[in-house]
């Protein structure tokens, strides 16, 4: 998943401080239906067709999985299936599933179930296959039960049935719609379902009466809204128009909060990086990348970019993740020391272009920071903005020397996490740093195929170490989400996996 | 009847113009760096399924191809798929119409209410205090950024004194007559103040012509020639700047839209160019190129009518 939000860009806007307001009217409060402001708007119902942010979230509240995740996904319980047994040799996973039922009225069965995965793992235009590539075939061994067999010992897969896109379908409704019907228009399996979903606007869903949660969801509906720019999210929030909003610009926080709005800073598994090319000049050079990271005053950048609520990166993945190694120090900023290795390598009148994301207000901020401190160690940063589509192509081509990116991950578990971060040998050349160290991807496979915590500890912490000496990029801070709810809203969290898992438990006050 | 001829002849016109608005855009966005489908994905999606996505909408041919592509079917009424929505362009463009139309139309007479407010007491008393305030404050809110209005409509009238509705589009047309009044009345304040200081300029001007001294040394009264002689004779220029801006206002609507949530074709504009969803852009300019043609060809009429000596 990747920030879009296209139109500050154009519209310019900035985080505009305004006089608090009164409270909220009650003019426009609508029942028990939840109405959730959307920075982005949703683009596909179909779970296999998309990593994008705000579809993640609506097919993690229409359709079940196997396994279901409590608020914060610190716990993986059974979901559709309420039991399950995995082989000694790792390699074998039967589910057995309860009784359930699709929104439509039809049973749940293995036979859907088997469908779901497979097509997932297996379909051509499945958007986000990776960490289920361990998958070599998933079958229906009875109406109730699900037996899927792994090419190699894989320990994060003990979760990985949580994930969205591995929400349950039903087979009967996507052959006889087809998959762009389909995606336009399913019968679910979640809490909600649909009732009307208008392009670009809104989606409105309503309880699903044959939830296979007894007595579940407590809403009688949800509706997504969209909602491109920051204030006005705010303004529909304050006057009443919205029961909740993500993406509240840091700077407003606080007076979010003043207004009596839950909107402390949840925790999320997001880092903020500057992303290094290693495959074209400067940074193939490892003194240059360690020049640079000693340059750049991290603490400075998190503080100023998110009113201090984010804090200064260390490692290359997020705290919020299984096995971060809490032992890596936040480099410290050392101009002196800079300098000294920018005459190591013979690069003094070190200059790169740095490319941003025109309109992304946090990127442009941290790029004039990241620009004056390396001023001050005598290397010259030259921003280029780019729109986020142009960015996002020049990064994936490699025809870039230095961009601002940030990342988070759908799982506690890093796995997938590393694979995308610093893998090159995992298809996305170390989210497309160029950066390929031998060492590194040899433990990602070991960490995968180990079932012992500690020794699962250990790899991930000589990882984490190394890509920290190796500088793979320029870890700069780990933001939180910044969302705001009424107080009305009980039982509601976004995860630090971008999910809303308890959203089945949520309730209207 | 002769005068009207342009009626017949206007749609012939519009071919070669819509034919060059069509090969530009879509010859612009081909050149702009940047991938739709990387976009609609998410970033961590699989080659593969890239892949399958470009191959499905044609995007791997050749962008001539493409175009020959676009025209034919645009021909026979398809104007394709949006690359984000995976939907017809048509029905979004469709779901978009109303909004941005009902804003503008809605702004356009607030902003001839205003105008025609602010002119004539002005004009009628020339030099004098109701003039000079009424000057001041064209050039104050002249200089003020739509969005900052915007912003301000919703803080004050909106969340303090709760008149408004801070967002959206309302159920029915009668109830947007107060859901869009917020921003119709931002689009209005945008454009009053040059409507206002032309139309005042046009009416001082045309009240020390010689055709309104000879009315008045006949005798005649002084309400009597102004809103006889000299308001008709000087509503020409005004009109035909007010149709000048709303060629720009159609599609500039953005802002407005975007401030108050309005689910309308100028942020559909702009997120499908940021996206490169190719056919929806070009959809979407085909509907404002029409627009802006409809605009001109509204006020010709309108012209026509009100000066008898005008052969279009």
């Amino acid at each position: 998943m990747r920030r879009r939000r296209f139109l500050q860009g154009v519209v310019g806007v900035s985080a505009l401080s305004v006089a608090p307001l009164g409270a909220r009217s009650a003019r426009a409060q609508a029942g028990n239906v939840l109405r959730m402001g959307l920075n982005s708007e949703v683009l596909t119902l179909d779970p296999i067709k998309t990593v994008y942010g705000p579809d993640i979230i609506i097919q993690g509240i229409m359709f079940s999985r196997l396994l279901r995740a409590n608020a914060d996904r610190s716990e993986v319980l059974g979901g559709l299936a309420e039991t399950m047994e995995i082989s000694d040799d790792g390699l074998t996973y039967t589910y057995h599933m309860a009784e359930a039922h699709f929104s439509d009225g039809s049973p749940i069965t293995a036979e859907d179930a088997a469908f779901s995965l497979t097509r997932l793992r297996f379909q051509k235009d499945s958007a986000y296959v990776a960490p289920f590539d361990a998958i070599s075939e998933v079958k229906a061994a009875d109406a109730k039960t699900v037996i899927v067999t792994l090419s190699r010992r894989f320990t994060p897969f003990v979760t990985l049935p949580e994930l969205w896109n591995a929400g349950i379908v039903p087979k009967a409704d996507v052959e006889k719609k087809g998959d762009e019907e389909f995606a336009r228009n399913p019968v679910s399996s979640g809490p909600f379902r649909l009732v009307e979903w208008r392009q670009g606007d809104r989606v409105i869903l309503e309880k699903n009466p044959t939830y296979y949660r007894a007595g579940l969801p407590h809403l009688d509906g949800v509706e997504l809204i969209y909602v491109p720019d920051d204030n006005t999210r705010l303004s529909m929030l304050q006057a009443g128009d919205l029961d909740m909003m993500i993406g509240v610009p840091a700077p407003r926080v606080q007076e979010m909060i003043d207004l009596s709005f839950r909107a402390q800073p949840e925790t999320s598994s997001v880092t903020n990086c500057l992303l290094i090319n290693h495959a074209a000049e400067p940074f193939n050079d490892l003194k240059v990348r360690q020049a640079v990271n000693a340059a750049i005053d991290r603490a400075a950048i998190a503080e100023t970019v998110t009113s201090g609520f984010a804090s200064p990166a260390s490692s290359v993945m997020a705290p919020a993740l299984d096995f971060f190694n809490a032992d890596l120090p936040v480099p410290t900023r050392d101009v002196g020391k800079a300098k000294a290795l920018l005459a190591e390598a013979g690069k003094e009148g070190l200059a790169f272009e740095l490319m941003v994301s025109a309109g992304i207000v946090d990127d442009e901020r941290s790029a004039v920071l990241i620009q004056s401190q390396c001023a001050e160690a005598g290397i010259t940063v030259n921003i280029s903005k780019v729109d986020s589509t142009q960015q996002w192509t020049r990064l994936t081509e490699g025809e870039y020397q230095a961009t601002l990116g940030w990342w988070y991950n759908e799982t506690r578990d890093p796995d997938s996490a590393l694979r995308w971060a610093v893998c090159g040998t995992c298809g996305n050349q170390s989210y497309f740093t160029r950066f390929d160290n031998a060492r590194v991807n040899e433990l990602i496979e070991i960490g995968s195929a180990e079932t012992d915590e500690a020794k699962r500890r250990a790899t991930y912490a000589e990882l984490q170490q190394i890509t920290y000496d190796e500088v793979s990029y320029v870890p700069l801070y780990y933001p939180p989400y910044f969302n705001a709810y009424s107080t009305r809203v009980q039982n509601l969290i976004l995860n630090p996996h971008y999910q809303f898992s308890s959203i089945d438990e949520t309730s209207l006050s | 009847m002769g005068r009207f001829a342009f009626v017949l002849r206007r749609p012939f016109q519009l071919i070669p113009v819509i034919i060059g608005i069509s090969l530009i855009t879509f010859v612009l966005l081909q050149l702009t760096p940047g991938d739709p489908v990387r976009v609609m994905l998410g970033s961590r999606a699989s080659p593969e399924a890239i892949q399958e996505m470009r191959t499905r909408y044609g995007l791997d041919r050749p962008v001539i191809v493409q175009y020959g592509y676009y025209v034919m079917n645009a021909v026979q009424g398809d104007l394709g798929q949006s690359l984000a929505f995976r939907s017809p362009v048509s029905k979004i463009i469709a779901q978009r119409v109303a909004p941005t139309v009902y804003v503008l139309v809605y702004g356009l007479a607030l902003s001839t209410l205003l105008t025609l407010a602010l002119a004539v007491p002005a004009a009628r008393s020339q030099g004098g205090f109701v003039d000079q305030l009424v000057r001041l404050v064209c050039v104050t809110v002249v200089g003020i950024p739509s969005y900052w209005i915007g912003l301000m409509l919703i803080m004050f009238l909106g969340l303090q004194l709760k008149l408004f509705p801070v967002s959206g589009f309302g159920p029915d047309p009668l109830a947007n007559l107060w859901h869009m009044f917020m921003p119709a009345l931002t689009i209005a304040l945008a454009i009053t103040p040059i409507l206002t200081r032309n139309l005042r300029a046009t009416l001082v001007a045309q009240m020390n012509a010689d055709y309104v001294t000879a009315g008045r040394s006949k005798g005649l009264p002084e309400s009597y020639v102004f809103w006889r002689h000299v308001f008709p004779n000087s509503l020409l220029p005004t009109l035909n700047l007010a149709g000048v801006i709303v060629s720009f206002l159609i599609g500039g609507t953005v802002i407005v839209e975007s401030v108050f949530n309005i689910p309308g074709l100028g942020q559909l504009m702009v997120r499908s160019v940021l996206t490169r969803d190719y056919f929806t852009v070009q959809g979407v300019t085909l509907v404002l190129a029409l627009g802006v043609v409809l605009t001109t060809f509204v006020v010709d009429v309108l012209t026509v009518l009100l000066d008898p000596r005008v052969k279009l």
